[in-house]
């Protein structure tokens, strides 16, 4: 069977031929069949669609040159171009500067998206991998141990043994944090892996053995654990005898059996430090056990197609085996998502990133189209000044093809020229926006695997951007040039100034101008938005408060031993100098974690989405958050966690308009009923700048004491009281890592994805805007050069200077203006996506809308007032004289 | 008016080359043959779109094989040459015939 063309190839022949595509290309495959071809040839037959008239003689036009010469032709054009090039170095110069920032740019803000969602993963024969995933519809309900596109056990178990597609099939869970024991206990991301995971991927261990069927069947006799390289050096001094060592996880003890190879991190953003076989679930999260459980999704399947199977196969017969298992529950849909796998396989995560991948990259487009109208701007001008030399070029019998040609390759040099120098700064660039990015991260982020450079697909991305901005910049300028009247046009209206070309200089500045102005409000915005999150009251006490977290349930703590452990912790902080008042909370104020739940009310249809904290009585106090109505939680309460809420004004506003809440029931998860006992006063405890939300909180009851952190307000520094803190907490449990942060810091949460957009938006609002104003700079002074005559004629018929010089800004800033509206009107229809960053700002902020659009003018006026001035100038005699 | 079209010198060599196959004159063995006459080489792109144009005219007419397995399961598709291509075939020997007449081409020139 003869194989597949590549699709590129199939494109450029459908593209090219309606009638005679198909016919066509079974002759290159008769061809290749027969042995006749090699890649290479076929790209040649292929390629030879996109510039006609090569790869054979060729008659279209028989009044034309022998065509058997393009590619001569081609090189002389080239010659040509450099040459010209060469003589107007300022010219060649500015334009290649522009091009380059703009490819510079986009290509940077490309490479890491590549990096992040793009690029294969870094395995042996990575096209072979497929991620998969599953949308369930139909299901009442389903457990979600990461993601619901997740699988279960016993789904895994049919998809790896029922496919005729793969060559091996395997599992993982991504998000596994442990405490690694020892004498500095620390935090490890780690993965529960199927126990083909390392044969699927091909990356057996370089030290050691990978899991054996006799590790995955073991429970909890017999725990072993692959380290990753990283760790293997980093915590354990590159032992070469680390292998049969036993080391503890979890306060469990699990034997080394294997060190990954160098530079393998499993294949999720976050590097994982070591993984243990997937039947180890229950032991290392303790209190959960999701083997078996037929409707948890807590798996991501990674597979590797069998060689020669198409992903189109792979899919149907998968999608057989996901029929098989929507039998087993009626009314069950199940759709699979396969794709070649990436870091960011995901599908609610690659969402996500998708939207902010299209909004930055739209952005850096916009200031590639700026720069792109720059140079468009100045070929017109220039060719305006070239009119001569194509005139002569046309008379002699150019044809107009052939002109358009030339004039083309020379601004596709000018694109190659800022492609390369474009690349160059792309690469710098992608490593200062990623240090820039990974800098600004908040406290508590893990660290990201994604620190990988330009790769061949980045190069494609360059160069394609290249090509099509060498032909959206070019085009235009060229078929305006080498127009066959250009010479007698230009004759009739070289003094008005109205010719065609000044009205598309004209456009291209509006252009230019109006991108940049939605560049430049959607800065404003952000960094108005950035200043509101800097400034912004949270309605409650952040300062000299400590967050304290611990994992209390991975740790083997029971719910008795936990609020023992809660008590004693709370006692020795409180005792600490400095100290005044602990409390507990199950989710710090702020932090990026939330809990909700669904209640009614008794009586009443429907049900309300709600978000909670439980926390213990003093944790009103150590905030300053005021109960306005009835009371605080009693020591009793929470030390039984009683059915009783406290819950906030918006609350009580929303259900019990003109009532008293006071004694009022709210029904939690259908069952639950709480008495509500007091009002706290609002605050933005949840999201900063929301503080209108339903919110309740609950008492601290013995069941949550596994999972609660503790906060500590002390009058003392910070440095100290954390490191008080620290011993404090050891003094009880030596074995527990513990985290102590700045509840400050909880704020950087919000600020810091805020502080990156802004500084991002800023830098290419500015870019743009510099850009923009070159652009009316040239315009100005171009049309201002051309017409020194008419201006010299009107100084000595007596007309003002000053008159003058406003009828050129007048006319100069025309273009300017109506470029400013429409970039408002066009900002002000967008900007509501930035509403997540401006913290309660209006998406039509009006400071920001008349602010920047007063710079941006102001910035523009100056440009072109420049040239302007220089008109007027001039000595009338002289500018008679001139031409 | 098609007696009035003129016909590019590679349009002579394609009607020729479809002319000269008589019943297996499908793109492969066409390209094939012009390629071994003129020592030209030919990309197939080039070849059909001359074949399209010729077909437009009206002097070949087109028609499908059964799918080939060899050929990716697509069919062959054979030209010849209709009437009124033999008619511009002969017109255009004509032209040139007249305008070779008589004429002895100098010796230093001849095939530099």
């Amino acid at each position: 069977m003869a194989p597949k063309f590549p699709w590129p190839i199939v494109l450029l022949f459908r593209l090219r031929f309606r009638r005679s595509a198909e016919s066509a290309l079974g002759d290159l495959m008769e061809e290749w069949s027969a042995g006749n071809g090699s890649p290479h040839w076929l790209w040649r037959q292929a390629l030879s669609m996109l510039w006609p008239g090569t790869g054979g003689p060729h008659t279209t036009y028989p009044h034309k040159r022998n065509n058997m010469h393009t590619l001569s032709a081609f090189w002389s054009d080239l010659r040509y171009a450099a040459r010209t090039l060469r003589k107007n170095p300022g010219f060649t110069a500015v334009a290649v500067l522009a091009i380059s920032l703009g490819i510079g740019v986009n290509t940077g803000i490309f490479t890491v998206l590549n990096g992040v969602a793009l690029r294969p993963l870094p395995v042996p024969g990575a096209t072979d991998i497929v991620s998969v995933y599953q949308s369930i519809h139909g299901v009442k309900s389903r457990n979600v141990h990461g993601a619901p596109s997740f699988f279960s056990w016993p789904e895994y178990k049919s998809y790896r043994d029922d496919n005729h597609v793969l060559s091996g099939l395997a599992a993982y869970s991504p998000f596994l944090d442990v405490t690694l024991g020892g004498q500095q206990p620390q935090q490890l991301f780690g993965q529960l892996a199927s126990c083909n995971y390392f044969d699927v991927l091909k990356e057996p261990p370089a030290l050691g053995r990978a899991f054996s069927a006799s590790d995955c069947a073991a429970a909890r006799e017999g725990a072993v654990v692959v380290l990753s390289d990283n760790l293997w050096r980093t915590t354990f001094a590159a032992d070469p005898g680390m292998v049969g060592r036993s080391i503890v996880l979890n306060r469990q003890p699990f034997t080394v059996i294997g060190v990954a190879p160098v530079g393998f991190q499993g294949t999720e953003p976050i590097p994982a430090a070591f993984w243990a076989p997937v039947t180890m679930q229950a032991m290392l999260e303790r209190g959960t056990d999701w083997f078996d459980k037929p409707d948890m999704s807590w798996l991501v399947l990674l597979g590797r197609a069998k060689p020669g199977v198409s992903r189109s196969q792979v899919r149907a017969d998968m999608a057989v085996i996901a029929g098989r298992i929507d039998q087993l529950t009626p009314g069950r849909k199940t759709a699979l998502q396969i794709e070649t796998g990436t870091f960011l396989s995901i599908p609610e995560a690659r969402k996500y990133v998708t939207i902010v991948g299209v909004v930055l990259l739209a952005a850096v487009g916009m200031v590639l189209l700026i720069a792109c109208a720059n140079v468009a701007n100045l070929l017109l001008a220039r060719a305006a000044g070239r009119q001569k030399e194509i005139a002569i070029r046309l008379s002699v019998g150019a044809s107009r093809g052939r002109l358009i040609r030339q004039l083309l390759t020379e601004s596709m040099l000018i694109a190659l020229l800022g492609g390369v120098l474009g690349s160059l700064i792309a690469v710098w660039s992608f490593e200062a926006i990623m240090d820039f990015i990974l800098s600004h991260l908040p406290h508590g982020t893990p660290p990201l695997a994604v620190g990988v450079g330009p790769d061949i697909r980045v190069l494609g991305y360059a160069l394609l951007l290249t090509l099509g901005t060498g032909i959206v910049f070019g085009l235009v300028p060229a078929l305006q040039a080498s127009r066959p009247d250009v010479n007698t046009a230009l004759k009739q209206s070289g003094i008005g100034g109205k010719t065609a070309d000044g009205f598309l200089r004209h456009v291209l500045v509006g252009t230019q101008v109006a991108v940049s102005m939605v560049l430049l409000i959607a800065a404003g915005l952000l960094l108005r938005g950035l200043y509101q999150a800097q400034t912004i009251d949270p309605g409650f006490e952040m300062k000299n408060v400590a967050t304290v977290s611990f994992d209390l349930r991975g740790q083997g703590y029971d719910d008795t031993r936990a609020g023992l452990f809660q008590r004693q912790a709370m006692d020795r902080l409180a005792a600490l100098p400095g100290v005044d008042t602990v409390a507990e909370a199950a989710n710090a104020p702020l932090s990026d974690s939330h809990r909700g739940t669904v209640f009614s009310l008794p009586g009443q249809p429907g049900t309300y989405q709600v978000e909670l904290n439980e926390v213990s009585p003093e944790f009103f106090a150590l905030l300053g958050i005021p109960i306005v109505r009835g009371r605080i939680l009693t020591a009793t309460e929470a030390r039984t966690g009683a059915p009783v809420t406290i819950v906030t004004e918006s609350t009580a506003r929303q259900f019990w308009p003109n009532q008293d809440p006071i004694g009022k029931i709210v029904r939690m998860d259908d069952k639950n009923d709480m008495q509500v006992i007091g009002v706290a006063k609002d605050a933005q405890v949840s999201h900063l700048a929301r503080s209108n939300e339903t919110y309740l909180y609950l008492p601290a009851g013995p069941k949550q004491q596994v999972r609660m952190q503790l906060l500590v307000h002390g009058v003392d520094g910070f440095a100290s009281t954390a490191t008080g803190i620290r011993a404090a907490i050891h003094s009880i449990d030596p074995g527990l890592v513990v985290d102590v942060a700045r509840l400050e810091d909880n704020l950087e949460v919000w600020r810091g994805p805020s502080r990156i957009a802004a500084i991002l938006a800023g830098a290419l609002g500015a870019l743009g805007m510099l850009l923009a104003c070159v652009g009316v700079y040239g315009v100005v002074s171009y049309a201002v050069s051309r017409r020194v005559r008419e201006i010299g004629i009107r100084l000595t018929l007596g007309a003002d200077a000053r008159e003058v010089k406003s009828l050129i800004l007048r006319q100069a800033m025309r273009p300017v203006a109506i470029g400013a509206l429409i970039g408002i009107a066009g900002c002000a229809a967008v900007s509501q996506i930035l509403s997540g960053m401006l913290f309660g700002l209006s998406s039509h902020d009006p400071l920001a809308f008349v602010a920047v659009p007063l710079v941006l003018l102001s910035v523009a006026l100056v440009a072109s007032y420049i040239p302007a001035r220089r008109a007027t100038q001039v000595d009338p005699m002289v500018a008679l004289r001139y031409e | 008016m098609p007696s009035r079209e003129h016909l590019g010198e590679f349009e002579q060599i394609v009607l020729l080359a479809v002319l000269r196959l008589g019943e297996n004159a499908y793109g492969v063995p066409v390209r094939r043959e012009i390629e071994k006459r003129t020592q030209r080489s030919l990309t197939v792109g080039a070849l059909y779109r001359t074949l399209d144009r010729l077909e437009d005219k009206g002097y070949v007419a087109s028609w499908f094989s059964e799918p080939v397995p060899e050929r990716g399961g697509r069919s062959k598709r054979y030209f010849r040459v209709e009437p009124l291509g033999v008619r511009a075939l002969r017109q255009s020997r004509q032209e040139l015939a007249a305008m070779w007449e008589g004429v002895d081409l100098p010796k230093a020139m001849h095939g530099s």
